[in-house]
């Protein structure tokens, strides 16, 4: 067993899962939708993005910009967030709330992919 | 990916992580602790708040507590949060500072940035491996005439120096062994555009090794090589090496042609010398008493030289073993050997200094070669000096003595590379001017001379092809008559003739030497021009640019556009039917 496999493996498929539980819900009630969940799932994913740099390999450049996407599509939910929250007057309304999720929606499908690509890669290896 | 953004991105996971992990958990600290507004009612901050506090006390810019007083239990978790923050933060760019301190990171950087000018160079260009005297020379005139190379140097000195020159067009360096085939190949060598390998280093079985890996990965490519030693040169000219050159045979032959006659030296250091620089004056070689002063490589060769002429010779050296293989090689020979350096009054008192008509100071040591020039000097103001210059260093020492020829290898083979490389036909033109009478030789300086100024002259040659003369060809085409005398006329004036003189026209392997002025081109004609930098300006221009060629041959120009030509075109079919 390689620790840094473990590590690495951790936290692509904790990125997927914490975006998962931040996306399941309905899309409109902002009381399906924790913003500590969201800001675990940014955190992670730009752990994990971290964590792909330097890997010159071809499946390494695509593990790395899925994560990008990821992040790109969190991020800017987080930014829908903060403005709506802010310096918006009507704060965080059902629609606001729905862009919300559904960029979140987009970053799940990239970690999906992320991780499709992890397991194709550990099926390659020779055991 | 780029493999220096590579190893940066590699190096610097850990220090982002870090910072990534002590940011969230100082945010997400700020976040649960709650906080105490103006009202005194409980207010928690934000996220968005949280990580605008923690963004600027981490970077140690300290806007202070917005935008409410912290309460202490937030203030101690702010405590937490500069302590850890600021140091991962520290760390991280501490981390990037040294990655780029690194010496696999320069390197990564140098190799990065000479591939890139590498892939910008779109035109031929040649390699030059060795930039020491040689290369320096070769390479600043390559560049200046916007002939593009590519430098490597196994001496990162050289490279260093390479790198402050201000070239006219950019010229990418390498320090890298070129004995080693990758490396050649990294450089340049296997790139369609490379054009040529130019092996100049200071080493003989360097400059084979080159000339083998060239001609093995890529037998298209010319090579040109430098070589000191007969045996290097042989075996180099058995796998078909396209050019070497020997400075002490090239000296060698251009002392013969001196010894043969003065006018046709003065033609090959008029023609082949820097261009805009004085011209040599002609010197006359007297039959007589010549005294040597090293019998090394040159003066071996030398030596054979003036045996041919009939003079007689008195050879001075340092080293006896030399006079024994002498007296081994010519028993019949009755020449002085005298062992000595030939610095000394007293050694070339009993050469016969006083009655000689020349001095050959030919040993590699520059001092002593500029001691015996300055003692014979003394003893006898009428000698012919010739002197070899080791050093570049002492060019200004050997312009101020009395020599009269001065012989520099590196300039030597510099020269001999830069005609090979821009005009080969001026080296046909020189072998075959070894072959005319004398007289010819002086009509032929004398005629240079009314061309030109008091500099001496630029030489090209115009290829009048479909490609290197478009002007010309289309006019050909037309079946139209030009001589010579038609182009030579200034596109600005044309009443006005351009000092420039056609030496010799090269058409199917026959050869016209000085064509006369009423001279008719052909189609495939390769003329040579010399003449003042000017002219080469001038008569390029009209080869391609059709108006300024009818111009000077007063011609009617003809229209260019589309509409015009068709408006035109009915009246000049009615013009060519009344004919």
């Amino acid at each position: 067993m390689n620790l840094e496999k473990v590590i690495f493996s951790f936290f692509m498929i904790l990125a997927l899962t914490l975006n998962f539980g931040f996306f399941y819900g309905d899309v409109h009630n902002p009381d399906h939708h924790n913003i500590y969940e969201l800001y675990a799932v940014i955190v992670i994913n730009l752990i994990a993005t971290i964590l792909k740099f330097g890997d010159r390999s071809q499946l390494g450049a695509m593990l790395l910009a899925t994560s990008l996407v990821a992040n790109v599509q969190l991020i800017s939910a987080a930014i829908v967030w903060a403005v709506a929250a802010h310096m918006q007057e009507a704060g965080v309304t059902v629609a606001t709330m729905a862009t919300i999720v559904s960029l979140s929606g987009g970053a799940v499908l990239a970690n999906i992919i992320s991780v499709i690509l992890l397991v194709l890669e550990a099926s390659i290896l020779r055991r | 990916m780029n493999p220096v953004t590579s190893l940066i991105l590699r190096q610097m996971r850990a220090p982002l992580i870090v910072v990534v992990a002590v940011f969230s958990i100082a945010t997400l600290g700020m976040v649960l602790i709650p906080g105490v507004d103006d009202q005194g009612n409980v207010w928690r901050m934000d996220f968005f708040h949280a990580l605008y506090f923690v963004s600027f006390t981490a970077t140690t810019i300290g806007f202070g507590e917005i935008p409410y007083p912290l309460t202490d239990a937030q203030r101690l978790w702010a405590l937490i949060t500069i302590f850890f923050s600021v140091v991962g933060w520290f760390y991280a760019i501490s981390k990037i500072i040294s990655l780029v301190q690194t010496p696999i990171f320069k390197k990564a950087v140098i190799h990065s940035n000479f591939k890139r000018s590498l892939n910008q160079i779109h035109e031929d260009f040649y390699l030059v491996c060795g930039y020491g005297e040689t290369g320096t020379d070769l390479v600043e005139w390559l560049a200046n005439k916007e002939i593009r190379c590519v430098v490597i140097d196994n001496n990162p000195e050289a490279i260093n120096t390479l790198e402050i020159q201000n070239y006219l067009s950019y010229v990418p360096g390498l320090e890298a062994d070129a004995k080693i085939p990758e490396q050649l190949a990294y450089a340049g060598l296997s790139r369609k555009h490379c054009k040529g390998i130019i092996a100049i280093t200071n080493s003989d079985s360097c400059n084979l090794k080159i000339a083998i890996t060239s001609k093995l990965l890529h037998p298209t490519t010319t090579v040109i090589c430098r070589t000191e030693h007969k045996d290097f040169e042989n075996n180099m000219k058995s796998f078909n090496t396209d050019h070497t050159i020997n400075p002490y045979d090239t000296f060698a032959h251009n002392f013969a042609m001196a010894m043969k006659s003065s006018s046709l030296h003065l033609l090959n250091e008029w023609l082949t010398g820097v261009p805009d620089t004085s011209l040599n004056m002609p010197i006359d070689f007297k039959p007589g008493h010549w005294i040597l002063c090293g019998y090394g490589r040159l003066g071996q060769r030398i030596y054979e030289t003036l045996k041919k002429h009939n003079h007689s010779v008195t050879i001075i050296d340092t080293i006896a073993d030399l006079k024994q293989d002498f007296h081994r090689k010519f028993p019949d020979d009755d020449t002085d050997f005298i062992i000595g350096t030939g610095t000394d009054e007293h050694t070339l008192k009993l050469a016969g200094v006083e009655n000689a008509v020349g001095l050959i100071a030919g040993s590699d040591n520059d001092s002593n070669n500029l001691s015996t020039i300055m003692t014979a000097q003394m003893h006898n103001q009428h000698l012919i000096i010739v002197a070899r210059q080791n050093e570049m260093i002492n060019q200004e020492l050997f312009y101020s003595s009395y020599a009269d020829i001065i012989m520099h290898p590196s300039e030597i083979v510099a020269r001999r590379i830069r005609t090979l490389l821009v005009n080969p036909l001026l080296i046909t033109f020189l072998d075959e001017c070894f072959l005319q009478s004398n007289d010819w030789i002086n009509i032929a300086i004398s005629k240079i001379s009314g061309a030109i100024s008091e500099v001496k002259p630029h030489c090209w040659t115009i290829d009048i092809s479909r490609d290197a003369a478009p002007a010309m060809y289309r006019t050909l085409a037309m079946g139209r008559k030009v001589t010579l005398k038609n182009i030579l006329k200034s596109p600005i004036q044309r009443q006005e003739n351009i000092c420039c003189l056609p030496l010799m026209i090269e058409r199917n392997d026959k050869k016209f030497l000085l064509p006369a002025e009423d001279f008719i081109i052909q189609t495939g004609d390769k003329i040579l021009f010399c003449g003042i930098g000017q002219a080469e300006y001038h008569v390029s221009h009209c080869m391609y640019d059709i108006h300024s060629l009818n111009y000077i041959m007063s011609l009617k120009n003809a229209p260019d556009s589309l509409l015009i030509r068709y408006l035109t075109g009915s009246t000049k079919q009615k013009r060519r039917n009344n004919d």
